[in-house]
């Protein structure tokens, strides 16, 4: 069988295809709650399950450890701190970025579990796994209820 | 005995793994599925089933590629099933292939683990892109390196683990891979090359991943029955375990994969293995990032949280080592065709215990040997367990 250590697809004889479908995805009903309060209000909504007490961010409309339905929100605030984090220098096509980007795991008091998002107003050098952080909105024109409503979250 | 019959492997193949082979995905299959039946001793005709594990239709981009690759797998005009549980697939196919054959529905089961990720142009790493919650996770623009470079902080932050000792499993997997005729990138690095290797997502540089892959792998599994009239030296398959945790990263101790834990404590019920370290002879762990063979090994329980490190840098996971791991060099070495890694890490445990794997044989004579892949969101585990 053929071992070439081709690194250009494009050497090979080929038939360059294409797979592009475009979606509209609806938010969900716990999503549309979730980003109409952040879009609206500036705030950051759980839902809690009242049968094992797990408290659920991003939040769900039902409970996936005991499979309960979930009614009450909780309002956990803005604040967080660096669970983990990372320094992306590279692109989804695996090209490089400008400048690079640092994303992290943010974790929230009061929720079991918080949001992944970019860290702004600091130097990746300066990050700290279990620095406190908050939320930055966007001004509220300009929000469109999805995650970048948050433009990053930033040191306090 | 769990099921109504046991099951043995009784042949295995695979193609080389590399970059932008020229064979389509069907070929591959096809190439894989000869050489097992030709080491099994059977025909196509003798195979009553088979199961097919191929991961997201967008790496081979052909939308519902289980059914583009059934011929390839010697499906036709047989009951044919695909599998599909992300990277955990190339183990998890071996399980379900698994039940065909303990239920007592087939006396033979074809298991193919198949990808062909170098078609996606530029770079397959866009082809992961919608695999993501398309709510909160996609509009941030997430990669999958950056995605692990969150677990692997996490996991090196909570134990203090280094970048020096986990480039160590780098180093080690892929010189294990000079010895296997199918691998990609078997060579000699030192702990430096992956410290100097270019920065991707911090903590995650270029030599700390596997690379891009074609190929294929199978395995022939035959009831006892039907086993022991072919072959004197079968290889049972006596423990199955999978598992899957929560999709959601900020929902998970990213810091150890309980998820693996939880599949592994299946087979090993299954398997009645009580003490794994001391029971497991040799293993192939799935190793797509070097952090990731310590993490598994840990939710293996074939090391204490946060010790697999230590025992890397003793040694004992060498090939000539205690406890071997990735004697065949992995997926840092041997490649990364994600389905096909997997069932390649099932082939690697047979030709172990039966002795058949040439220069990579581990010393002594393994009896029992696991295999374990992980995958879909980095939240599934899949485990099998066999013995000689
Ligand atoms: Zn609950």
């Amino acid at each position: 069988m053929s071992t070439e250590k081709i690194k250009d697809a494009r050497r090979m004889v080929h038939w360059p295809g294409h797979m592009e479908t475009d979606y509209i995805y609806t938010l969900g009903i716990a999503g549309e709650k979730f980003f109409t309060e952040m879009k609206n209000s500036g705030r950051i909504f759980a839902a809690k399950c009242k049968r094992c007490g797990f408290i659920y961010l991003p939040p769900r409309i039902y409970c996936e450890r005991c499979f309960e339905k979930l009614t009450e929100w909780i309002n956990v605030g803005t604040k967080g701190e660096v669970f983990t984090y990372t320094v992306a220098y590279v692109d989804v096509d695996s090209s490089k970025l400008k400048e690079p980007t640092i994303y992290a795991y943010i974790k929230f008091d009061g929720a079991h579990g918080g949001l992944i998002h970019k860290l702004g107003e600091v130097k990746h050098e300066d990050v700290q796994i279990g620095m406190p952080v908050e939320a930055v909105f966007k001004p509220l024109a300009e929000r469109k209820a999805n995650i970048n409503d948050i433009k990053y979250f930033k040191p306090v | 005995m769990v099921g109504k019959k046991r099951v043995a492997v009784i042949g295995a193949g695979m193609t080389k793994f590399r970059r932008n082979l020229k064979e389509t995905g069907k070929e591959l299959s096809y190439e894989a599925s000869k050489m097992a039946l030709d080491q099994a001793g059977l025909e196509l005709s003798d195979i009553k089933s088979v199961v097919m594990g191929t991961a997201p239709d967008a790496f081979d981009g052909v939308h519902m590629k289980g059914e583009y690759l059934a011929d390839g797998a010697g499906a036709w005009e047989k009951p044919y099933s695909r599998v599909f549980v992300g990277g955990g697939t190339g183990v998890f196919a071996v399980d379900a292939g698994w039940w065909h054959v303990a239920s007592g529905k087939f006396d033979t089961c074809l298991v193919v683990g198949e990808e062909k990720m170098s078609s996606c142009y530029p770079h397959p790493a866009y082809a992961f892109t919608t695999i993501f919650d398309q709510i909160y996770s996609r509009p941030l623009g997430v990669t999958l390196i950056w995605i692990f470079a969150l677990e692997m902080h996490r996991y090196m932050h909570v134990h203090g683990i280094t970048k020096e000792e986990i480039a160590l499993v780098s180093v080690k997997n892929k010189r294990n891979a000079l010895d296997h005729p199918c691998a990609q990138l078997g060579a000699n690095i030192t702990v430096e090359d992956v410290l100097n290797s270019e920065v991707l997502c911090w903590p995650v540089q270029r030599l700390d991943i596997s690379p891009t892959s074609d190929g294929a792998a199978a395995l022939v599994l035959a009831s006892e029955d039907v086993a022991k009239k072919l072959t004197d030296d079968p290889v049972w398959i006596d423990g199955v375990g999978w598992c899957i945790d929560s999709t959601y990263w900020t929902n998970r101790d990213l810091y150890y994969p309980q998820y693996v834990q939880c599949a592994a404590q299946m087979a090993y019920k299954m398997a009645g293995i009580k003490n794994p370290p001391k029971e497991i002879d040799v293993a192939e762990v799935y190793d797509p990032f070097d952090y990731k063979e310590l993490h598994h090994m840990e939710g293996l329980m074939l090391a204490r949280k946060g010790q697999a490190a230590k025992l890397t840098a003793e040694g004992v996971t060498q090939r000539d080592g205690d406890l071997p791991i990735n004697p065949s060099g992995g997926l840092l070495g041997v490649g990364n065709p994600i389905a096909a890694a997997g069932t390649m890490k099932c082939c690697e445990i047979f030709w172990q215990l039966r002795g058949e794997a040439g220069k990579r044989q581990v010393k002594g004579d393994p009896r029992t040997g696991l295999a374990q892949a992980w995958g879909d969101l980095m939240q599934y585990g899949s485990v099998v367990v066999m013995r000689s």
